[in-house]
């Protein structure tokens, strides 16, 4: 069973290739050498003119666990508006975009595929809730999904830490966490902030010390993301900075560029962390120095996290600031959850308008975000799906990278204050097709380890994105001819023609299993739930696949 | 499926608080020695009464559904692999579903969907909270183990913590009880929201409780590190007891203002948590209500009930064809066309299920031999028996 894929003309920034014509050929689901004359070949697509990238790779997309499926219990409305959606905001929403922030697990696995994704990582397990953020994901066909776990404000590493225990055993518990929750990265949100607001902290600064643990963000940053280097995982510790959203929040940001010392990390939704005081109104765009500081700091990678104006609901692990968040909420309702002395959650429906000032100003602020970080290999193009809009607007948002004249006729369309207040206007890049295909597939790959994957190399995994070259990049993105996953052809003409179920990517390093002595001791006297109950089995994870 | 007996400690599914810490010798709480200790006596399927083989029961259950356009699913009361085979079954039966806790269940969702809310969980609670008030609810009659569990353990922050119980019928007497009927507690509620937010009031009482002592009350919710308000929604059982859950929430968002404080729905059982979730996750919609509304609306033409866990949970009495799947030991009042004995998750074959507090999902053990067969492989071969007729 030999596929051919004929004439494609190739975009793989990991072998370097910008638009050489070349077959590719698939044997159960890999992508394989030229065959000899005398093996069969099974089936062949002329691909002539077509482009062909690898399946796009979603490093930041919250797509399964408790919070999502908060949104999706306290928002029916969502269900109902996104059937009868006829009036677009403005000017930016599109016949393409779904307009739906809580998609069912089906509908992820179907949009995803139909945008050719054929990954996704849910940013924010609580390793206490991981089962159910695996059992969710087990629903969502298609696209292959993994995770990257929350540390960092659970009372046991918070202990640890104010102990002074050495790094040797905050490591083996960082292992020891990745395998329980069947995770493949480790993320850290608000450091010690979700813990210090259970003692009824409301803001938490990088050298500011928790109140009750008495260690800073500073110090929790360095230690995780230590351990994670030492591990020797792929992925850097994936930081949720604190104080998001807050006027000002930039210096923040940069300081924690400097926490780690110089061991890789990378900042989520870097948008949400962009912001200075100027202005009339003190709150201003502070993308210039973010970026110029991205664009030093070769350690540090970024995601955006896109706003895009319409109704959505940001649903984080940040409950501190979710909760200050909330007196924004629309429609008004918010959840916040203090969660298992693990970490807590905080879900708000959000309507981002761009005749409002702030919400203007971020749109402009994550583009000018996008257009100044020169390496495409550090910087990746995710909305903080469903923070910043639905993930169904990454077309739309890759047509305002490439295309300037649209971009800048949006951007006038926008709140005048805001206008007035960011230089989007005065910046002339636009995205090739290989720089597209560097954040979205490429980078993404390298980034989170999948080394069989987000290339068109022989011996990955034929996940396959077939599209047509069209002017209107929004177009042609949104409905790719073909997608093959591992091999099988399961999109055409942007619909889905055939369901298989991808798989869960995890990391196993090594560790020393007697860390389980103190966390059994702790389990007994301060959980609820015994040790071996937290811990996800590779046999239990595989008995929620719904694959035959 | 013929998985292992599995050692102890076991998961107790009999309350939504999914103790795990269950072996057969230090089994304190009643409602998990009851769950432990149900016999496996008499387990054939029948039809109208009458032992026959599986096949046939099948076979019948499927004609059943043949010839129906909208069966309802009731009962559900499974665990997580269950509740999607009945998911299934009925999206190709184009069946509805009810859960027999949807009427509480949604009591809580309401207020969800209309305000959203704050609150925690039950290791927070065990380690942190300082002040906790049981509003219409003892707790113990629904989660025999809790104040065992979490309130009179050791927590990480907490050293003293006081209980007060508000317009609970079956509290214990003395003076951390405020009793008042059930029905009154909207207005109570609504007084303590008043003097937490430091109005001032004419009334002297409200429900038949004193105004002071309200003030008193409020006042150590306000001086509390991590107060917790709890209630059971199936105890606040009148016409729109959603406003006294409501009124919790507001408290707890006002004192949020200034300390911290959370809410706590408990009570829960019969997979009623697990299913609700995965009914959200896979229609972003969430387990409607309706046993009562949708038999006496005459939604659906025949009547699949299902109890796992309980004998004692039995289906409405119905002139509709009615299926029963469940509990090997069901004493059941009317008999059914069709009646099967399944497996019970967490007795005769492993499972899974979310814990009351939504944010834990626990594993359940096979733990005794059995040859029952799971919900999941009875709606298989119903299914295969539905649309494969043509291979016979």
């Amino acid at each position: 069973m030999i596929t051919h894929l004929k004439n494609c003309k190739i975009i793989d920034p990991a072998h370097k290739k910008e638009g050489v014509v070349e077959d590719i050929y698939i044997r159960n689901g890999k992508i394989i050498n030229k065959p000899s004359a005398d093996e069969k070949i099974t089936q062949t697509y002329d691909l002539t003119g077509k482009i062909v990238m690898a399946g796009a790779i979603d490093m930041h997309s919250h797509i399964g666990g408790g919070k999502v499926n908060i949104a999706r219990m306290m928002l029916p409305e969502f269900r109902h508006e996104s059937r009868n959606y006829t009036e677009p905001e403005a000017h930016i929403c599109t016949p393409n975009c779904s307009h739906n922030a809580t998609p069912t697990t089906t509908e992820i696995g179907f949009k995803y595929i139909e945008m050719g994704y054929t990954a996704a990582f849910e940013p924010a397990i609580l390793p206490i809730n991981a089962r159910q953020a695996h059992l969710e994901m087990a629903d969502v066909p298609l696209i292959d999904k993994g995770g990257y776990a929350m540390l960092g404000n659970d009372d046991y590493f918070l202990r640890m830490l104010t102990a002074k225990q050495d790094q040797k055993a905050i490591n083996d518990y960082v292992a020891w966490i990745l395998h329980a929750t069947q995770a493949i990265g480790i993320k850290v949100v608000n450091p010690g902030g979700i813990s210090d607001f259970k003692f009824n902290k409301r803001k938490l600064d990088l050298d500011e010390n928790h109140s009750f643990y008495h260690v800073s963000p500073r110090d929790i940053l360095k230690s995780l993301s230590r351990a994670v280097q030492e591990l020797g995982i792929a992925k850097p510790l994936h930081v949720h900075c604190n104080n998001l959203g807050v006027a000002g929040n930039f210096e923040t940001t940069l300081n924690t560029m400097g926490a780690s010392d110089g061991v890789p990390m990378h900042l989520t939704h870097i948008q949400f962390h962009s912001y200075g005081l100027e202005g009339d109104k003190k709150f201003s765009s502070a993308a210039a120095q973010i970026a110029e500081a991205l664009n030093k700091n070769k350690h540090i990678t970024a995601d955006v996290g896109q706003i895009l104006f319409g109704q959505t609901v940001t649903a984080s692990g940040d409950s501190m600031m979710q909760h200050l968040n909330s007196r924004f909420a629309s429609p008004k309702k918010s959840v916040i959850m203090d969660i298992e002395c693990d970490a807590g959650c905080g879900v708000v429906p959000f309507k981002y308008r761009d005749q409002n000032y702030v919400n203007a100003l971020q749109w402009a602020i994550g583009l000018e975000l996008f257009l100044t970080v020169e390496d495409p290999w550090r910087i990746f193009l995710t909305t903080d799906h469903p923070n910043g809009a639905p993930f169904t607007c990454y077309p739309h948002l890759i047509r305002l990278l490439m295309d300037k004249t649209f971009r800048d006729e949006a951007f006038a369309k926008l709140n005048l204050d805001a206008q007035a207040m960011s230089n989007l206007t005065s910046i002339n890049r636009e995205y090739s097709l290989y720089e597209i295909a560097t954040m979205t597939r490429a980078g993404a790959a390298k980034l989170i380890g999948l080394n069989d994957r987000g290339h068109l190399g022989v011996g990955a995994g034929a996940d396959i994105t077939v599209y047509t070259d069209q002017a209107d990049r929004e177009a042609m993105f949104s409905k790719p001819d073909f997608v093959f996953k591992d091999g099988e052809l399961v999109v055409k003409n942007g619909k889905v023609v055939k369901v298989t179920w991808g798989k869960t990517h995890t990391a196993k390093p090594n560790f020393d299993t007697s860390v389980e002595k103190g966390l059994k001791q702790y389990f007994d006297k301060y959980h609820t739930i015994q040790l071996d109950n937290f811990k996800i089995s590779d046999d239990e994870l595989a008995s929620y696949s719904n694959a035959d | 499926m013929s998985a292992n007996i599995q050692p102890p400690p076991f998961t107790c599914p009999a309350c939504g608080l999914l103790c795990d810490d269950i072996t057969p010798v230090n089994n304190t709480c009643a409602k998990s020695v009851a769950f432990f200790s149900q016999r496996l006596d008499d387990a054939s399927p029948k039809i109208n009464g009458k032992k026959v083989s599986l096949l046939e029961a099948i076979t019948a259950a499927a004609q059943i559904l043949k010839s129906s356009q909208n069966p309802l699913f009731a009962g559900l009361s499974t665990d997580i692999a269950g509740f999607k085979s009945i998911e299934h079954l009925a999206q190709k039966t184009g069946g509805s579903l009810t859960h027999m806790n949807a009427q509480s269940m949604v009591r809580n969702l309401k207020v969800l969907q209309s305000s959203g809310w704050q609150t925690t969980t039950l290791t927070e609670v065990k380690n942190r909270a300082d002040f906790i008030v049981c509003i219409g609810t003892d707790i113990v009659s629904h989660n025999p183990r809790f104040f065992e569990r979490f309130v009179d353990a050791e927590g990480m922050f907490v050293k003293q913590r006081e209980v007060v119980y508000l317009g609970a019928a079956h509290a214990p007497a003395g003076p951390s009880s405020l009793p008042c009927r059930a029905d009154a507690l909207p207005e109570v509620l609504a007084v303590l929201h008043a003097l937490v937010l430091g109005k001032t009031l004419k009334a002297k009482q409200v429900g038949g409780i004193a105004v002071g002592e309200l003030q008193a009350l409020a006042d150590k919710l306000k001086a509390a590190k991590y107060a917790v308000l709890a209630w059971v929604a199936k105890d606040l059982d009148f016409k729109h007891a959603e406003l006294a859950i409501e009124k919790i929430t507001q408290i707890v968002a006002t004192l949020t203002q200034t300390t911290r404080a959370a809410g706590l729905p408990l009570g829960g059982s019969d997979g009623d948590t697990s299913a609700n979730n995965i009914h959200t996750w896979r229609n972003s919609a969430i387990l409607e209500d309706g046993l009562e509304a949708n038999i006496h609306a005459s939604v659906g033409d025949a009547i699949v009930w299902i109890n796992s866990f309980n004998a004692e949970k039995l289906p409405p009495k119905t002139d509709l064809p009615l299926i029963v799947l469940g509990n090997a030991n069901s004493q059941l009042v009317q008999t059914p066309v069709v009646f099967i004995p399944i497996a019970t998750p967490g007795l005769d074959c492993n499972g899974t299920l979310f814990r009351v507090d939504g944010s834990v999902i626990l594993p359940l053990k096979k733990v005794r031999e059995s040859t029952l067969p799971t919900l999941s492989e009875i709606m298989r071969q119903i299914e295969n028996a539905l649309f494969n007729t043509n291979q016979e």
